[in-house]
């Protein structure tokens, strides 16, 4: 007997990501050899995994609790049966495809179908393995491709004259959360086993700010790379190499609000995002260099590791005040006398393409690039589309990124 | 009538000054303010105070007019300007707030372009070289043409100039990497110039001048991928091939190739693609890990 697995119930090998919210898969019996009469046999699912490597959780349907096994009846004339995978908190994977479902037949030893899956997770910069390292500056160089690439998008949506539509009202969090994403899926178009990830900057994280990683700063805050690291070719606005000066021992951390503070800042969206000014400004202006002016801040790729924490913050903090929910008036702080980006219901500018005021005069990179594994958060996203990206709320909201420490329940 | 004795025993705070002691990250931001804007208190209490709430500086136009008057006092001690200063930068990222106030902000930086302490004048000066501020740029030229107008030594000027590239700076900048009055000087001026593509038989002569400097060099790589990257493509092919050539210049070459590289051509050249599999066995560890990379992109490598 052979079946086929499908994990997002799609037979492509770009849909083979889950993270911790559950992923919807299907199983079918492809060749019933050995098993004809019997209706629909037990199939049994789990996973293998590499060492070190993603594992793997498994349920049958939307609710209920998950398992490293399961049992599903899955009949013999092909109809696809549902179940749903997820990744098991605290094992995410440490590159491709180290994880497979298997599928067996009954008590059986034999493996009747098996499916790769990566376990794709954004975590802390500083403890990656060298290879996931390599792959994501490798990745983030191939994008910037000496200024050439995508890239040169990004660093246009972030400038000072667009920057009303992202700071210092309620749709900070909304709009930089999107702005990671649309940057994520453009990365992993490039190495699909990269995640953003972030630097946790109340923590020491004396790895980054080395030359085989984000680079080593001199005095003069001139960023040095070695020889085998591809960032040494970065090129933003026609001027390769990167200023970045810190304030601050870089074997230590930056002195900015700790996370326990930052969460501890309130219940409510309106007191949680004052942590725009500390931790976040505050991290920003911790160096000298590019990543601390607004208009120049994402010249540097720090400030995409800097922003992924950033988010991280508020993916914790809605984890633990469940607000998730835009409908929940705590989760957000909805004021129809903000500006245009600011409000629930509001489209976010690059992605929604309008030019006109007062809006930006121009729309760098189109709408948000689209992903494999999940239709949210649509090509021009709203505001409200951000909130539930785990898919709490509802499941077709699941943006398909999680982080290694804020967990699915 | 008896009159009670005053204690003479030292009063002990109270539970709650105790706890605010020990957390001051718990007072609120105005509380914060108050501390970071009051001459009594401590620099180094002032200063964490200043840094604590950024966005207290921009509360009122009260508060950012203290902190604006702080800034440019010189008379206020240092630490807490430049606490002031870091606060403030930080508000500027909540830029709707801080709309109101950045004009002031601004002319303020101004003022104290050419402020005694040097810390401040470079941090001054880098915040407004990112804003691509005209005056600040012109004074920058200046003290490049002429060193008793520097605010800042020549590298850190270039530095900063080269935020907002203009061809008025590359006669300067050429002039330096002629003779420079510091390595490092040479260094970022050749940055700057990387943004010309006149420049590029400069950046060819210093990458194959194995007697110059290996930032230099580079860099000097860098700038021809940026400028003449088919140019760059082939001296890369000649420097692997040098086999005295050194390691760290030969990753870099290999990186440079495996990285943006003309595939069809990389892979169709034999010579090249057996010295990768040869630097693919090398010793140094740079230069195998590179060789590798690009062996995995050409094909041979899985």
């Amino acid at each position: 007997m052979n079946v086929e697995i499908q994990i997002n119930n799609s037979p492509n090998a770009n849909a083979r990501f889950v993270t911790w919210a559950p992923a919807p898969c299907r199983i079918r019996i492809t060749n019933p050899a050995g098993a004809q009469g019997q209706g629909s046999p037990p199939i049994r699912i789990s996973a293998r995994t590499s060492t070190n490597g993603g594992a793997l959780v498994f349920r049958r349907g939307t609710t209920g609790a998950f398992a490293t096994t399961l049992s599903l009846n899955v009949p013999v004339n092909g109809n696809w049966v549902s179940f749903f995978t997820a990744g098991q908190f605290g094992r995410p994977s440490v590159s491709l495809n180290d994880v497979q479902i298997q599928a067996r037949h009954g008590n059986g030893n034999q493996v009747i179908g098996s499916t790769p899956c990566t376990v794709r997770i954004r975590k802390n910069a500083n403890n990656l393995t060298p290879a996931e390292r390599d792959r994501f500056i490798a990745a983030f160089a191939q994008l910037n491709n000496q200024g050439l690439g995508r890239f040169a998008d990004f660093r246009d949506m972030h400038t000072n004259v667009s920057s009303p539509q992202a700071h210092g009202r309620p749709g900070f969090l909304p709009w930089h959360r999107a702005y990671l994403l649309d940057l994520e899926r453009e990365l992993q178009a490039i190495d699909p086993s990269v995640a953003l990830h972030y630097w946790r900057f109340d923590r020491p994280s004396p790895n980054i700010f080395t030359r085989e990683y984000l680079g080593e700063s001199d005095n003069l805050g001139t960023v040095f790379f070695s020889g085998t690291n591809p960032l040494q070719f970065w090129v933003t606005d026609g001027v390769p190499g990167i200023t970045r000066r810190p304030f601050f021992d870089t074997s230590q951390a930056t002195g900015v609000r700790t996370e326990a503070q930052t969460l501890a800042l309130g219940t409510t969206f309106t007191n949680f995002r004052t942590m725009e000014g500390n931790p976040h400004g505050n991290a920003h202006t911790s160096f000298g260099g590019s990543i601390s002016s607004i208009g120049t801040a994402a010249r540097d790729p720090l400030f995409f590791l800097l922003h992924c924490n950033v988010d991280r913050l508020w993916a914790k903090w809605q984890q633990q005040n469940n607000r998730f929910n835009p409908a929940t008036a705590a989760s957000f702080e909805e004021v129809a006398a903000n500006p245009p980006g600011h409000r629930l219901a509001d489209t976010m500018w690059p992605w929604n393409g309008i030019t006109t005021p007062p809006r930006p005069p121009t729309a760098p990179g189109g709408t948000l690039a689209p992903s494999p594994v999940v239709a949210a958060p649509g090509l021009s996203p709203r505001v409200r589309d951000s909130l539930d990206f785990q898919g709490k709320v509802s499941a077709a909201a699941c943006m398909g990124f999680d982080y290694d420490d804020v967990p699915f329940s | 009538m008896t009159t009670k004795k005053r204690s003479t025993k030292k009063r002990q705070p109270t539970k709650k000054a105790a706890a605010a002691k020990k957390s001051p990250a718990k007072r609120s931001p105005k509380a914060a303010f108050a501390v970071a804007t009051n001459e009594k208190k401590t620099s180094a209490e002032r200063a964490k105070a200043f840094v604590e709430a950024p966005l207290a500086t921009i509360q009122s136009d009260e508060t950012a007019q203290a902190s604006l008057n702080v800034l440019r006092d010189r008379e206020q001690p240092i630490k807490v300007r430049l606490a002031a200063l870091q606060s403030l930068q930080a508000a500027s990222f909540s830029v709707i707030e801080f709309e109101p106030y950045r004009e002031d902000y601004l002319a303020t930086l101004r003022e104290i372009v050419d402020d005694k302490d040097e810390e401040l004048r470079q941090r001054v000066l880098g915040i407004l070289a990112r804003e691509k501020d005209g005056y600040v740029q012109k004074r920058l030229l200046e003290g490049l043409q002429d060193s008793s107008k520097a605010l800042v030594p020549p590298e850190k000027a270039l530095q900063l100039l080269s935020y907002d590239v203009h061809a008025e700076a590359y006669p300067v900048a050429r002039e330096i990497v002629n003779d420079p009055p510091s390595p490092e000087a040479k260094r970022e001026a050749l940055r700057l110039l990387s943004a010309d593509a006149n420049s590029a038989p400069v950046f060819e002569k210093l990458l194959r001048d194995k007697e110059e400097d290996r930032d230099v060099r580079q860099i000097s790589a860098v700038a021809l991928q940026t400028v003449k990257p088919k140019r760059f493509q082939e001296q890369a092919r000649e420097l692997v091939l040098d086999e005295k050539e050194y390691d760290d210049i030969q990753a870099t070459a290999l990186t440079g190739l495996a990285q943006f590289g003309d595939e069809k051509a990389v892979a169709k050249d034999q010579k090249l693609m057996k010295r990768a599999e040869e630097l693919g066995k090398a010793k140094s560890a740079k230069v195998k890990k590179t060789a590798k990379r690009f062996l995995t992109r050409y094909g041979t490598e899985k």
